[in-house]
């Protein structure tokens, strides 16, 4: 398409009202919602789509969200051709639409204007239970998506503007906790509206076709952003392979790998993964999507906005049908926004790693938490919930700076808000013991690595449940330009159980209960490093070793950095010179 | 008022505003610049100046008058410098590193931004000592406290020079005996260290918040007490009869000793006097929705009062640094005077964040800016007037300013100097609005309720165009409007909070019992301690605020009421007031759900007499006021109109006007666009109205973006 002649101003002015429409939806969706998935995780994305339909604008919010809305409301929009009417709302979570996961619940809501549809309003958000066996989803027995959930393809819930009870009642009928369902739903339909009504106003304002194009404008200019971004790296084809661990199903470790070929301002990114295998970490198509455009994002670090037009010149092949990264029915499939999605992540920053060495930041630590569930005797009730504070590992280094302490796991990007201590102990029969950071966790770099967190908690009164999942508990965040740490297993993550003074370590999946008196240590990786560590200033390792980051004997291993004094921290500047040359 | 006069200081950023208030009704003000490196020196030069102006002399002011009332950023500034007190933590061992993992977020924004760097650490980790100890979320003693850990910590802090010592301990709020016994031991090793204790800043649940409160608090505490001391002694050397006032971010006064132990009260005190100047300036009309925006050099603040109670922010990031004390909520955006507009990496005209400040200011002040600014687009779409600013002590370069405009904007975007100007003038306003939603409808009010308050010398050029974008029909701006702030500060109150922690369910004999005594307490600290200030019963009032939420929700919604007696069956009233409060905001309310309290405050305010309110004389008809015309610009074409200059010195009361039109008053420029009518009140007032039928412009602003 040609791109339209618009005015330089009006243009600057539609794109704000676009940020803010988006920002209110956001704001509409979170203050709503009742469950605190969508609240503390920050678990939810807001978009806004042309008649096309091409994304307009693409929320900032959370990575793992980041790409699979673009091919889901294409799949929606195709899948109701010819029958999308002013006053129709969609809702939708199946993987085999572009769904991710189906407890991640999208509403579709198409917006007219004088009989036309022009725009589309979405909203995305984790439910905290989509009915199956197990509550809130995460079935680890599971062997088929069917034993994890309701699946629901492209339904219309508001026909013609008419409300659909009898589908609702159908949905919500087969959820737990339905008011919360229910309350979380209204949520959804009320951030399409907010979104929708703020678009109306803006083609009031301007009118249609000056705002579309607007609209066409800005998506030109993102792809010529883009396009800069990656004619800059050579042409040709780089190629990065991750391990995905064996977290305890049993069927070994896998590759993944992620061919990336680069020519002129074209982009091409071809996945190889292994079959898919019946255990709930296997990715379809439109999750895969976030894990690959994350990855794109870690090398071309745009700010806000974004929208499709980033992609046009970036084509995705995930690989033959039937395959972890490309999975179909009836493959499991829960877990796979954050494993195998991180992997995947990992494998496509690392191709891009070898196109752009010295600007693509390291890997961050991967998602490796806990849930809890028992009895809470205060008030007579069960409780269960996914302890947020459990899966926030460390941030990866970048070319100009250390990794941030605390801010993972990687495929949440620091979108993530863990609970006030205070106020976790008020909801729940626990003590939280710890919540810290821990020494020599962060990945030896020149720039290092940000720490991982130790959360310990103990049951209150009665036992407790604690189901853990995810990986990162053998192999470390992945490093950048050279960057390698050589005290490994103080930068992974385990769980810690210490029962009568004994400590035992997991490195596995698993589900186990803890009485009071007992305690769980969640440990949570680093993030990698940038650079080779021998070549981070000493004054630098000084500060860390000051701070209880780094050990003063993984100062000399890792960073080749030799104390004269412990106490004092004077370096020995004969000896660190020595040990610095010999490497 | 008994006494001759009344003084206000508020420095400010580029300007420190004296305002000068006298028994007759009469109130000046008088603007120095400000002197960050010796904060007191302001103050001499601002009592210098009014001497230079008017005769009299510091001495007799100060001993003239009832109140002296210093608003000061110096609290703010080493915040935003990183300049404050070597400061160490003691914290519940486990815990120690809250502050640092900062619950784990990283502000949205920057989500793959590689440079964007960590918040500064006040207290660095080896500052940082966990003591063993523990309480439970009952209250109960799970861990006795270590003292000869504590006295380790101390032992610790003395090695490493701390000068500012801060206790925050996980529940103390339940049980503030440790944080208290470790005072003790601290004060007995460190008897010349500032302490600073949790629980007893900020009692209310919730660990991060309440330590990082009292982190920022033990960090600016030694600075303001400096800072007090100063200007307490040169105001007692001055003959002042009454201890000088401080003006607190709560939008109230406070006595020195207090601001300087809860410092972080002092933070932002600057535009938190907007809400009360704009009720007092509202008055005649008996305006109490309102908006108040106050457009400086660099910043533009946005508050808002509602009813006639101002917005109130509580648990909130400001400068990046959590603070859990109530504050009035000011929106603050990079867009000033001297805001730069340019063009970022997509082609697009952006304007602001960065500011061409004071040096080398806009490029038509001509001291080398080559940045064009608000302030240049101003003066190119003929606004402003080129003889100068501050009456004439500024000149501008219309010149240079076009220059600016063509080289950077105009040219590179391929359009006319006028349509860039005006772009950036659009734009500028454009991001006004967008905050001016973030106080309003995201607090769940529509804006086109509410009257426009203008404020801050750079305001006056946007305001009218501001009130046309967001529906505003109604805008008020005072003659006084560049140095509204500081006579907010002279007519504001003393006001202090109490705060409780109160985990219960909203259910029952036991939990209203809980409450009733709870609010009891505070009010009666605080009733005695105004009344030791010699404020009688009757000149303070009280009122409380609940956080509360449906149980099982994340967020709390606060929850203002006056006080009432709480019973079982006044329990329903609290209930009412969140449901009424929580569909408010968030559009829905659930009557069936549990309701629970977090924690509850009391706001406590001791009544000053006000000065009384200024009068000006009545007009002789605004045509005596005219002094020529200019072309100017008011819509996106760029094409010029010949627009009347008023003189603001000449119009009296009953004068009205009508735009196109501006108004030259000696601190500010107002513009009054096609449609709008300008009408001034006898209390200085500017009463400035729109009627669409007078709107000339062929590209009539149609429907409000505000309707959502």
């Amino acid at each position: 398409m040609a791109t339209p002649t618009v005015d330089p101003i009006t243009l600057s002015v539609v794109r704000g009202v676009l940020e803010t429409t988006q920002r209110e939806m956001t704001l509409a969706l979170e203050k709503t919602a009742r469950s605190s998935v969508f609240n503390l995780a920050h678990d939810y994305s807001t978009a806004l789509f042309n008649h096309t339909p091409e994304m307009i604008l693409q929320g900032q919010d959370i990575p793992i969200h980041l790409g699979s809305l673009i091919p889901a409301m294409k799949a929606v929009a195709g899948f109701f051709e010819g029958d999308i009417n002013e006053g129709d709302l969609i809702l939708h979570n199946d993987p085999d639409y572009a769904g991710s996961h189906i407890i991640d619940t999208c509403m579709y809501y198409p917006v007219f204007y004088q009989g036309e549809l022009v725009f589309w309003t979405v909203c995305k958000g984790h439910l905290t239970d989509i009915g199956g066996p197990v509550p809130a989803g995460y079935n680890p027995e599971a062997k088929e998506i069917f034993a994890e959930g309701l699946r629901i393809p492209p339904v219309k819930i508001w026909d013609k503007g008419k409300p659909r009870h009898d589908v609702l009642n159908m949905l919500l009928t087969n959820m737990r906790a339905r008011r919360d369902q229910e309350g979380d739903f209204n949520a959804l339909i009320g951030a399409c509206q907010v979104g929708a009504r703020n678009l109306v106003a803006l083609m009031d304002k301007y009118g249609k076709d000056t705002v579309q194009d607007c609209i066409e404008v800005l998506l030109s200019m993102a792809n010529k952003h883009m396009d800069k971004l990656i004619s800059q790296v050579p042409d040709g084809t780089y190629t990065g392979t991750a391990v995905l661990e064996d977290a305890g199903h049993g069927f070994g470790d896998f590759d993944i790998t992620a061919t990336v070929t680069i020519k002129g301002e074209t982009c091409h990114i071809e996945i190889a993964s292994p079959p898919q295998i019946p255990y709930f970490i296997n990715s379809y198509e439109g999750n895969s999507y976030s894990g690959v455009y994350l990855g794109l994002m870690m090398f071309a670090q745009l700010p806000p906005p974004y929208n499709e037009g980033l992609y046009r010149n970036v084509t995705v092949n995930m690989g033959p049908k039937g395959t972890l990264c490309n999975a179909k029915s009836p493959a499991p499939h829960m877990n796979c926004t954050t494993t195998p999605m991180e992997t995947l992540t990992d494998a496509v920053r690392l191709a891009f790693e070898q196109a752009a060495p010295d600007k693509v930041s390291a890997s961050w630590g991967h998602a490796n938490g806990c849930n809890i569930a028992g009895w809470d005797d205060r008030h007579d009730e069960e409780y269960v919930t996914m302890v947020l504070a459990s899966v926030i590992s460390g941030a990866g280094a970048t070319a100009t700076q250390d990794g941030w302490h605390v801010r993972g796991p990687l495929c949440c990007f620091g979108a993530l808000t863990s609970g006030d201590i205070e106020m976790l102990e008020h909801s729940y029969p626990i003590i939280i013991h710890r919540y810290s950071m821990i020494e020599d966790s962060g990945g030896a770099g020149k720039f290092r690595g940000g720490s991982g967190a130790c959360w310990e908690v103990e049951p209150l009164d009665k036992p407790m449940t604690l189901v853990t999942f995810g990986e990162g508990r053998r192999i470390p965040a992945m490093g950048a330009a050279g960057a390698e740490s050589k005290l490994i297993e103080k930068k992974v993550g385990r769980l810690e159980i210490t029962r009568n003074g004994k400590t035992e370590v997991i490195t596995d999946n698993v589900i186990e209960t803890i009485n009071p008196g007992e305690r769980a240590a969640n440990i949570n990786p680093g993030g990698g490093g940038f650079g080779p560590a021998f070549e981070r200033s000493p004054a630098h390792v000084v500060e860390d070793v000051r701070n209880g980051l780094v050990s003063i004997e993984a100062a000399r291993i890792e960073y080749g950095v030799v104390f004269a004094d412990a106490e004092s921290l004077q370096i020995d500047e004969a000896e660190t010179a020595r040990l610095r040359a010999s490497a | 008022m008994q006494t001759k006069y009344r003084l206000g200081i508020d420095a400010g950023g580029t300007f420190t505003d004296v305002v000068l208030a006298d028994a007759t009704g009469q109130v000046r003000i008088f603007k120095a610049l400000s002197t960050p490196s010796d904060p007191t020196q302001a103050i001499r030069n601002g009592l210098a100046l009014i001497e230079e102006e008017t005769g009299i002399t510091p001495q007799e002011i100060v001993s003239n008058t009832d109140l002296c009332i210093n608003g000061t950023t110096v609290g703010l500034n080493a915040l935003i410098t990183h300049n404050g007190a070597r400061t160490g933590l003691i914290a519940s061992s486990g815990h120690e590193d809250s502050i640092e993992i900062r619950l784990g977020h990283k502000e949205d924004g920057y989500r793959y931004d590689p440079d964007y760097p960590p918040a500064t650490m006040l207290v660095p980790r080896y500052l940082r000592r966990g003591v063993s100890e523990r309480v439970l979320s009952d209250g109960t003693v799970r861990t006795a406290l270590d003292e000869e850990q504590v006295r380790e910590a101390c032992r610790h802090f003395i090695r490493e020079k701390v000068e500012s010592v801060a206790i925050s301990f996980v529940w103390s709020v339940l049980h503030p005996e440790h944080e208290m016994r470790a005072a003790e031991i601290v004060r007995e090793m460190m008897p010349d260290v500032h302490l600073t204790i949790g629980a007893q800043l900020y009692p209310q649940v919730r660990e991060y918040t309440r330590t990082s409160t009292a982190i920022v608090n033990a960090y600016l505490a030694p600075i303001l007490q400096r800072y007090v001391s100063a200007v307490d002694a040169y105001f007692a050397s001055l003959g002042a009869k009454n201890p000088v006032r401080y003006f607190q971010s709560n939008g109230g006064l406070a006595r020195g000793e207090i601001v300087t132990d809860q410092s972080v009260y002092a933070i932002n005190s600057g535009p938190a006097s907007a809400p009360q100047a704009a009720l007092n300036v509202a008055e005649p009309w008996g305006e109490k929705n309102l908006i108040t925006v106050d457009m400086g050099g660099t910043s533009f603040d946005i508050t808002l009062t509602k009813d006639g109670q101002a917005n109130v922010s509580k648990n909130i990031d400001f400068l990046r640094y959590r603070i859990g004390i109530p504050m009035i909520q000011v929106e603050t955006l990079g867009a000033g005077g001297g805001s730069i507009g340019w063009i970022d990496e997509m082609g697009l005209l952006q304007m602001g964040p960065q500011s061409a400040g004071s040096e080398p200011g806009p490029a038509c002040y001509g001291q080398g800016g080559e940045n064009p600014t608000t302030t240049d687009a101003n003066l190119t779409l003929g606004y402003l007037n080129g003889d100068g600013l501050v009456g004439g002590r500024l000149p501008l370069d219309v010149a240079k300013a076009r220059d600016a405009i063509k080289a950077k904007l105009a040219d590179p975007l391929g359009i006319s100097v006028e349509k860039a100007a005006y772009g950036m003038f659009t734009i500028v306003n454009n991001n006004m609005v967008n905050g001016i939603r973030r106080v309003s409808v995201e607090r769940g009010y529509d804006p086109r309720d509410f009257v426009l308050m203008g404020a801050g010398g750079a305001t006056g050029s946007h305001i009218t165009a501001l009130a046309r974008e967001i529906g505003i029909k109604k805008v008020l701006i005072s003659k006084l409007a560049s140095g509204l702030c500081a006579y907010g500060q002279i007519i504001s109150d003393v006001k202090y909070n109490y705060m409780a922690p109160a985990p219960v369910r909203l259910e029952g004999a036991d939990a209203a019992a809980k409450l009733d005594d709870l609010f009891n307490g505070l009010e009666a600290r605080g009733v005695s301690d105004l009344e030791a200030d010699d404020f009688t019963r009757d000149r303070i009032s009280i009122r409380r605020s609940l956080d509360m939420r449906y149980v099982g929700q994340v967020h709390e919604c606060t929850v203002e009421v006056d006080p009432f007696q709480i019973t079982e069956e006044s329990l329903e009233k609290l209930k009412a007031a969140f449901h009424a409060r929580h569909k408010e905001l968030y559009t829905y309310d659930e009557p069936a759900s549990a309701i629970e309290v977090v924690n509850v405050e009391s706001t406590i305010c001791g009544h000053v007499e006000k000065p009384a309110q200024m009068r000006i004389p009545a007009g002789q008809g605004s045509d005596k006021a005219l002094k020529g015309t200019r072309p100017m610009v008011f819509d996106a074409s760029g094409a010029t109109v010949e627009t009347n200059v008023y003189e603001g010195a000449k119009l009296g009361a009953g004068d009205v006007l009508h735009g196109p039109a501006v108004i030259e008053e000696v601190t500010t420029t107002l513009v009054i666009e096609p449609g709008w009518t300008a009408d001034l009140h006898e209390s200085g007032v500017y009463v400035v109205t729109y009627d669409p039928e007078r709107d000339t412009r062929t590209a009539k602003p149609a429907k409000e973006l505000a309707e959502a």
